[in-house]
C-alpha cells in the first residue's frame, strides 16, 4: 500500500487540549500534567484509508500560539488543520474565528479544516452548546466533532474524518516537482564535478 | 484538567511573560534564531522577542501585500522614541542601558515602481515612476541623520527632499500610487498580469528581503542536517548558472554533464575546461607562484580563452578582477566541491523563500521550550555596576525579566554603542516581478543564479537570482528576480543599469524579447559584515548579532551564531540532533505544573532525558553514517531512495525507544 504523508497542524488557544488529543491519538495515552510540547517536532501515526496508508505528521504549536506568535512556516504544506476549543470555555470557542481567519491567511488554499470541541467529558460545566459549534463549522465547511482526549472519545474518529476528506492523490504536480528534505547522507549523484 | 489552563486569546495581550529566563534574545533574524535553537536545545530557558509583527527581521519574506505594508512601515518608523522612566524598577548598584526601538538605519533609499497600469496609455507608468523616484528616496533617511543616513544621502542623488519626516508623514503620494492605496488608478489590461492580480494573488508570493543561496556543502546546510531542523523545510536545487556577457544571458557549464552538453563551447574549450577544473582541485606549484597576484591573471595565463575565463572568474569563483589567486582558487574549489551533492549546481533554495530558515530555527527553539512573543519590545537592559553584567531587561510594559545572558540584533543598540566598519557598508537590493525568464527554456520552472560582472569599470558586480513559481515564491506566469550588490551609490543607481539592460521597463517594441518588469522595489540594507565581532560598548554577557551580509552563502551568520553560543555555553554541544518524532515520549508523570514557570522548568528536565537519548542516538547514527557512506560510494542511489533511507532510520528509531 502506498504511504502518503499528510501534515496536520493543530490550532487553538493554549490549554484547550491540543497536545492531549495528539497524545491520545498517537500513543493512546492521557496525562493530566503533560507539558507536552517540549521536544516534539511533530508526532506521527499511520492509519489505513481505502487503498492508501495515511501517515499523519501532526505538528503541535510548540507554545508559539500563546503570545500569538505562530510562524507562517507552521502552516506550510498542511493537508489538514484541526482547530481545537474547550467546550467548557466560551472564550476558546469565540476565538475559533480568529484561528480560522489566521488559517485562511497563512494556510494552504485547499486545506481540510476540522473543528474539535474537546473535553466533552466535562459536559456538566459545558459553556459551548454543541449546536452552535456545529452550525459554525458547517458555515465554513469544516468537519465538526466533539472529543474527549481524556476518555478517548472520538479522537480516532476525528482523524478518520480527516482521512476521508483528503482528496485522492492526483498527478501531484506540486508535490512531485522535486523539492526535497535535506537528510543526513545526501545522495551522491553519478555526476562529479570533473 | 491541566492546571495551567487556558488564557483566552481575547486576553492574550494581557498575559504576562514569565519573569525569569536564562537567555533573553531580541530579534528573530537568522543568527539570533540559531542561537535560540541551540540554547533551548541544551536545556536553557529562552525568551525570544521581536518588536516587529513578523519573524526573521531583515531576513524576512513577505507576501506581496505584506511587502507593501512593510514598505509603508519603513517610512513611518521615524517617530521619536519616548523614553519612559523605569527608575522605579532599578535597584541599588544597577544602571540602565536604553535600547533602540526602531531600526531607522538598516533600510534606506526605498523606491517602488509599478509598470502595470490601468489605462491603455502606454507611457503612463513610466512617467509616474520617474517623478516618484525623485521625491522618494527620502523615505527613509529622515529619522536619524547619523552614520547611515548621512552616508546614504550623498549617494542618493535625487533625494534632497528628505526632511524630518515625522512632520510630514504624508510623502505626497510619492511612491504610493501603485502600491497600497487601494489601487485607485493603476489596473490595466495592457500586460497579462495586472497590479490588481498581483494584489489579489498576493499571498502566493514569498518575497525575501535578503537574497542568498545555500551552498550544498556550506555551513548552513550542515547545521540544518546536524540539528534536524532540516525536517521543517524543503529545498530545491538551483537548476542553472547563467551569466551576462556581451549583452546576452548565457548558461555557464559547470558540471561534467553541462560541459559535455554545452553547445556554446568548442571541443577544444571543453577539454581545456575539464582539464582546468580537475587540476585546480589540487594545489600546484604553479598556483603558488601566483599567490598574491590576481586570479584573473592566473586564468589569463592558462590559455583558456576569453569565454572560459569569464565563466571561471565571474560565475564559478564569483570573484572580481583583482581578487588574489589563492582566494579565487579557494572559491573555485568550494564551488566544485558543492556540485553534485544534490544537483547539477552547487546551490539550494528553500521552498517558500529564505525567510523560512530563521522560522525553522525558532520552531526548534519553541519545541524545546523557548517562549516566543512578537510585537514585544524591550526598553532597557539593567546592568550591575560592579560586575558590568546585564541582570535583567525591562520590557515595554515595565516588566522586569531577569536573565543571565542577552543576545540582540544590532539594531537594538544605539549607534554609539556599536563598533562598525567605517565608512559604513551597505548592500544594494532590487526585487523585480517579471513576466518571463531571462533565458526561456523548455521546462520553464528553472531556478537560476545569474552573475553580472561590473557593467562599468569600478562598478559593482551584481548577483541575480531568478525564481520561478515552483519555489512557491511567486505566482505562475511570473518570475521573482532578486538583485544584490555591494553599494556604491543608492540601490537604484547601482542596479538600474543592470535592470534596464536585461529587462524591459518600457512599452514592448517589436523584436524586444526581454522580460517585462511588472513591479519592482529598490532599497539599501546595512551590510551585516560591517559590524565588528568585538568591541561593542555592552555588558560582558550581552552579545550582538548582525543582519544579513552581502555574500551569497550563510557562512558569516552561522559562524557568528556558533561563536555566540560557545561564549554563552562553552561546555555544551552546538545544536545536537533533535530526537526523531517517533522517539518522543510524553512523560508527565512527575510533573507538577501549577503554573507556567513550572511547566517550563519541568520541560527543561524532561529535555535532559531526551538529550541523553539524543546523544545515544547520535552515536548510533554516526556509526550508521559511516556504513552508509561506504555504501554510498558503491551504490550511488538517487534522491528518492535516500529519503526512504531516512524513513528506515526513523523506524529504527522506534525500536530504540527506551521506555513508555
Amino acid at each position: 500500500m502506498a504511504i502518503r504523508e499528510l501534515k496536520v497542524c493543530l490550532l487553538g488557544d493554549t490549554g484547550v487540549g491540543k497536545s492531549s488529543i495528539v497524545c491520545r491519538f498517537v500513543q493512546d495515552h492521557f496525562d493530566h500534567n503533560i507539558s507536552p510540547t517540549i521536544g516534539a517536532s511533530f508526532l506521527t501515526k499511520t492509519v489505513p484509508c481505502g487503498n492508501e496508508l495515511h501517515k499523519f505528521l501532526i505538528w503541535d504549536t510548540a507554545g508559539q500560539e500563546r503570545f500569538h506568535s505562530l510562524a507562517p512556516m507552521y502552516y506550510r504544506g498542511s493537508a489538514a488543520a484541526v482547530i481545537v476549543y474547550d467546550i467548557t470555555k466560551l472564550d476558546s470557542f469565540q476565538t475559533l474565528k480568529k484561528w480560522v481567519k489566521e488559517l485562511k491567511e497563512h494556510g494552504p488554499e485547499d486545506i481540510v479544516v476540522a473543528i474539535a470541541g474537546n473535553k466533552n467529558d466535562l459536559g456538566d460545566i459545558r459553556e459551548v452548546p454543541m449546536k452552535e459549534a456545529k452550525e459554525f463549522a458547517e458555515s465554513i465547511a469544516a468537519i465538526f466533532i466533539e472529543t474527549s482526549a481524556r476518555n478517548a472519545v472520538n479522537v480516532e474518529e476525528l482523524f478518520q474524518k480527516i482521512s476521508k476528506q483528503i482528496p485522492p492523490l492526483q498527478n501531484a504536480e506540486v508535490e512531485s516537482n522535486d523539492s526535497f528534505k535535506l537528510t543526513r547522507q545526501p545522495n551522491p549523484t553519478t555526476r562529479r564535478c570533473c | 484538567m491541566r492546571s495551567r489552563d487556558s488564557v483566552p486569546a481575547a486576553n492574550m495581550a494581557a498575559e504576562e511573560l514569565p519573569s525569569d529566563f536564562d537567555i533573553v534574545i531580541l530579534g528573530t533574524g537568522l543568527a539570533e534564531s540559531v542561537v535560540a535553537a541551540a540554547c533551548s536545545r541544551v536545556g536553557q530557558r529562552v525568551l525570544h522577542l521581536d518588536r516587529r509583527s513578523h519573524y526573521a527581521a531583515n531576513w524576512a519574506s513577505f507576501t506581496f501585500n505584506g511587502l507593501l505594508t512593510w514598505i509603508e512601515e519603513q517610512k513611518e518608523e521615524s517617530k521619536p522614541e519616548k523614553i519612559e522612566d523605569w527608575s522605579s524598577l532599578v535597584e541599588e548598584g544597577e544602571e540602565l542601558i536604553h535600547l533602540s526601538n526602531s531600526d531607522p538605519a538598516s533600510i534606506t533609499n526605498l523606491q517602488v515602481f509599478s509598470y502595470t497600469s490601468e489605462e491603455e496609455e502606454a507611457d503612463e507608468p513610466n512617467t509616474i515612476e520617474e517623478e516618484k523616484a525623485a521625491g522618494e528616496d527620502a523615505v527613509k533617511e529622515s529619522s536619524e541623520t547619523e552614520s547611515a543616513g548621512s552616508k546614504e544621502e550623498e549617494d542618493a542623488g535625487p533625494a534632497e527632499e528628505e526632511e524630518p519626516a515625522e512632520t510630514e508623514e504624508e510623502e505626497p503620494e510619492a511612491d504610493q500610487p501603485p502600491t497600497s492605496p487601494p489601487s485607485n488608478q493603476s489596473e490595466p489590461v495592457r500586460k497579462k498580469i495586472s497590479h490588481a492580480q498581483l494584489v489579489k494573488e498576493g499571498r502566493r508570493f514569498n518575497i525575501d528581503l535578503v537574497s542568498k543561496l545555500l551552498f550544498s556543502r556550506g555551513s548552513l546546510v550542515d547545521l540544518l542536517i546536524k540539528s534536524n531542523v532540516s525536517r521543517y523545510a524543503e529545498f530545491k536545487n538551483v537548476t542553472r548558472i547563467l551569466t551576462y556577457r556581451h549583452g546576452n544571458i548565457e548558461q555557464v557549464p559547470c558540471s561534467r554533464a553541462d560541459v559535455f552538453a554545452s553547445r556554446q563551447l568548442s571541443v577544444v574549450e571543453k577539454r581545456k575546461l575539464m582539464r582546468f577544473l580537475t587540476s585546480c582541485m589540487e594545489e600546484t606549484e604553479e598556483q603558488t607562484a601566483y599567490s598574491g597576484r590576481p586570479y584573473s591573471e592566473f586564468l589569463r595565463d592558462q590559455q583558456l580563452g576569453e569565454s572560459l575565463q569569464h565563466f571561471l572568474l565571474h560565475s564559478i569563483a564569483m570573484v572580481t578582477e583583482d581578487t588574489p589567486t589563492e582566494e579565487g582558487l579557494a572559491s573555485t574549489r568550494h564551488f566544485l566541491r558543492c556540485l553534485g551533492r544534490y544537483g547539477n549546481t552547487p546551490f539550494l533554495f528553500p521552498v517558500y523563500g529564505l525567510g523560512e530558515i530563521p522560522q525553522c530555527f525558532c520552531r526548534m527553539s519553541a519545541v524545546f521550550g523557548g517562549i516566543y512573543c512578537l510585537r514585544h519590545s524591550v526598553h532597557c537592559l539593567i546592568v550591575d555596576k560592579d560586575t558590568n553584567r546585564c541582570k535583567a531587561v525591562i520590557d515595554s510594559r515595565g516588566q522586569r525579566i531577569s536573565c543571565s545572558h542577552v543576545v540582540l540584533e544590532d539594531s537594538y543598540l544605539d549607534a554609539d554603542r556599536k563598533r562598525t566598519a567605517t565608512p559604513p557598508r551597505y548592500l544594494s537590493r532590487a526585487v523585480l516581478i517579471t513576466d518571463a525568464s531571462v533565458l526561456p527554456s523548455d521546462p520553464d520552472q528553472q531556478i537560476s543564479m545569474v552573475t553580472v560582472p561590473p557593467t562599468t569599470t569600478g562598478g559593482p558586480s551584481v548577483k541575480m537570482v531568478e525564481l520561478s513559481s515552483s519555489t512557491m515564491t511567486c505566482i505562475p506566469g511570473t518570475y521573482l528576480v532578486h538583485l544584490t550588490c555591494q553599494s556604491v551609490g543608492s540601490a537604484h543607481e547601482d542596479l538600474l543599469p543592470v535592470v534596464t539592460r536585461i529587462f524591459r521597463t518600457t512599452e514592448p517594441q517589436e523584436e524586444d524579447r526581454r522580460p517585462s518588469v511588472l513591479w519592482c522595489l529598490y532599497f539599501n540594507m546595512a551590510d551585516g559584515s560591517a559590524l565588528e565581532v568585538e568591541g561593542h560598548r555592552v555588558p560582558s554577557n550581552v552579545y550582538v548579532c548582525s543582519g544579513p551580509d552581502g555574500a551569497l552563502g550563510h557562512e558569516h551568520t552561522i559562524r557568528q551564531a556558533e561563536s555566540i553560543f560557545q561564549k554563552i555555553l562553552p561546555e555544551e554541544e552546538f545544536c545536537p540532533p533533535a530526537p526523531n518524532p517517533e522517539d518522543i515520549i510524553y512523560d508527565g508523570d512527575n510533573a507538577s505544573p501549577g503554573e507556567d514557570r513550572a511547566a517550563v522548568e519541568n520541560g527543561g528536565n524532561q529535555e535532559e532525558n531526551q538529550e541523553k537519548e539524543g546523544n545515544q542516538e547520535e552515536n548510533q547514527e554516526k556509526e550508521g553514517n559511516q556504513e552508509e557512506n561506504q555504501e554510498e560510494n558503491q551504490e550511488k542511489e538517487g534522491n528518492q531512495e535516500n529519503q526512504e533511507k531516512k524513513g528506515d532510520q526513523e523506524e529504527n528509531g522506534v525500536n530504540q525507544e527506551p521506555e513508555e
